[in-house]
């Protein structure tokens, strides 16, 4: 660590490692705007866990599937933000530097997120069918042969050394790839680049391994005789298509109040755009071809996760995910001048937010209400209260270090891109 | 009226018609991008639209210079897109449920389920054929002839020239104006060219 970054102190490391930088950034990517930007989703964040918390002194069954929900939510804009810059460094991306920030500034929320998912550890008997042992136990009149057979995998030792290993995985790789990028802020030194370089691939390795397991332990194991071996880029794909939506909505509130002004341009916001029409695509593609070949193998084990989804109700969220996921984002981000209408793209990126959030309540929530489709204002209130306090941690991230990776040297590159 | 609509047209795609006394044009040459990036803004200013630029490389910003706006080979690749997948919904109905119904593992005949990577196969088939076929009209290619080509000078544009060609079509083009014009824009060399189809090229 050089002379000029400090590390934070133990008790804001969590939220950031280093001390603020604030005062070495160029003026033009300051961060001016006042302490509401963090305060505000905190207050909504706080309240909305407060109210979760009724829901888990009433319903804790309820209680934890809405919380995996939202939890997984954040945790999936987190490695979506992992994925994007990892990227960015490996192909020497230029376009991409002024809006770079703001992933890395995301990527530090799995400490934060580590810490969230700790409910998760009392809520495992309600969410996950597998910690139950009379399962394995052939004299049980409970026992399960086909999940017996898994008992190496899934069991509750196995599954926490897993979860810890993802987490630390994923925080050793953002610790680099965030404190290298504000080092460089502070003491622009030759040589910086390329150890981000090196270390997002060794990172691209990495995450791409875990993001797949994590995404089978977490959300995939909630319906434990089903298994899919696309699930994981299922998963990806949904990621980093809201990551797309975040950077553009993080952007705009940035230039309302007041910032980045000429800095980022609607020839980003546009590439932007088309990634997320293209990982909206990607998406449909990849849920597509899940479907398609358990639809054809006919497997039972297999086709009973879309069984529960086409019945009691279910039926007609599968219909909303299909047609608000993918038809309508796909007929409105088609043209070019959609993705360079600001406000229509805004609206599209809160839409596609809210789809992501419905992907994963599609995912969870069928193993908890298969009897019949049931929403739960608990599902929205651990939502928005786990990502309020998640913005908030990020807005506050934001508001130490300079908006824009200021001395990169491919950042004159990216402010004077175009794409017309 | 149709004929002015066959040159507006040919125009589009840079193939200009000479005039009756085989003059196609006037040829001009610029020493470097930039220059003939600002002459092609004059030109367009000055109300030329039968005009095209020419160089060994792609210069950014050419088309919002030439005020070529957008192209509409996205809609091309639209209509390829909506054709391919109408084609093969009704390929896999008809071949699946008409014309020779198989049972397969209690199958339905046809089903939306395994004909959609048919069906996304030939929408990007499609999209993509229209796409580059599109391209190619809308660029005139491929184009044997030019008698540009008549020009020994115009050789250098795969290599280090920039030119500026005025169709004589043009409605403005006035021999003495324009090639006055030309000059005035910091042109090195303006050159006419004739269109003498049956002589050999250089």
């Amino acid at each position: 660590m050089s002379e000029t970054v400090k590390r934070s102190n133990p008790l804001i490391w969590l939220i950031d490692p280093l001390k603020s930088t604030a005062s070495n950034a160029d003026p033009a990517y300051r961060f001016t705007w006042s302490q509401a930007a963090w305060m505000l989703p905190l207050a909504i964040g706080i309240a909305g866990l407060v109210i979760s918390a009724v829901g888990w002194a009433t319903d804790s069954h309820q209680f934890y599937f809405s919380y995996l929900i939202g939890w997984t939510f954040c945790l999936s804009l987190t490695l979506g933000a992992y994925f994007f810059v990892v990227i960015q460094h490996l192909t020497k991306a230029r376009w991409s530097v002024v809006i770079r920030r703001i992933p890395e500034a995301l990527i530090w929320s799995f400490p934060l997120l580590a810490v969230l998912g700790l409910p998760i550890i009392f809520g495992m008997h309600d969410l996950y069918h597998w910690t139950h042992l009379e399962l394995f136990d052939p004299a049980s009149p409970e026992y399960d042969p086909i999940l017996a057979g898994k008992e190496g995998y899934l069991n509750m030792p196995f599954f926490m050394a897993r979860m810890a290993f993802y987490f630390i995985v994923w925080t050793f790789v953002s610790f680099r790839l965030y404190t290298l990028s504000i080092r460089q802020d502070v003491t622009p030194e030759a040589g910086i680049t390329a150890k981000q370089r090196k270390i997002s691939a060794i990172g691209l390795v990495l995450g791409g391994i875990t993001t797949a397991f994590a995404a089978m332990d977490i959300l995939m194991s909630l319906d434990p005789h089903w298994f899919s071996t696309i699930f994981g880029i299922y998963f990806f794909a949904g990621s980093f298509m809201a990551i797309m939506a975040v950077m553009v909505l993080v952007s705009m509130l940035l230039q309302r109040n007041g910032m980045l002004n000429g800095v980022i341009k609607v020839d980003h916001y546009q590439d932007l755009g088309k990634f997320l029409f293209g990982f909206t695509v990607f998406w449909a593609y990849i849920a597509f071809s899940q479907y398609m070949l358990i639809w054809y193998g006919n497997l039972p084990e297999e086709t009973i996760f879309y069984r529960h989804r086409m019945e009691h109700g279910w039926e007609t969220f599968s219909a909303v995910l299909l047609i608000c996921h993918f038809i309508i984002p796909f007929v409105v981000l088609l043209g070019r001048w959609s993705k360079r209408l600001l406000p229509l793209l805004g609206f599209m990126c809160v839409w596609m937010l809210v789809m992501h959030w419905f992907d994963f309540f599609w995912i969870a929530a069928p193993v908890l209400h298969n009897e019949h489709a049931a929403m739960s204002m608990y599902d929205i209130s651990a939502w928005l209260g786990l990502f309020g306090v998640f913005s908030a941690a990020f807005m506050y991230r934001m508001s130490r270090h300079a908006l824009v990776p200021q001395h990169d040297p491919r950042l004159a590159k990216s402010l004077s891109f175009t794409n017309s | 009226m149709l004929n002015q609509l066959a040159t507006e047209v040919k125009a589009s795609m840079s193939i200009y018609d000479a005039q009756e006394d085989e003059v196609y044009g006037l040829l001009a040459e610029f020493a470097h991008p930039g220059e003939l990036l600002h002459a092609a803004a004059a030109v367009r200013e000055a109300g030329y639209k039968h005009y095209d630029t020419h160089s060994p490389f792609p210069i950014h910003g050419m088309d919002k210079a030439m005020g070529l706006g957008n192209s509409i080979i996205g809609w091309i690749t639209l209509v390829g897109g909506i054709t391919g997948l109408s084609l093969a919904t009704l390929m896999q109905w008809w071949m699946g449920a008409q014309s020779y119904p198989i049972g397969i593992s209690g199958k339905p005949f046809f089903s939306i389920e395994p004909s959609i990577p048919i069906m996304f196969e030939l929408t990007v088939l499609l999209a993509a054929l229209l796409t580059v076929g599109g391209m190619f009209a809308l660029n005139g290619l491929p184009r044997p002839y030019n008698p540009l080509f008549f020009s020994k000078n115009f050789l250098r544009v795969t290599d280090d020239a920039f030119f500026l060609h005025i169709a004589a079509s043009d409605r403005r083009f006035d021999m003495s104006s324009t090639e006055a014009f030309l000059k005035g824009l910091g042109a090195s060399h303006v050159e006419t060219i004739h269109d003498r189809e049956e002589e050999d090229g250089v």
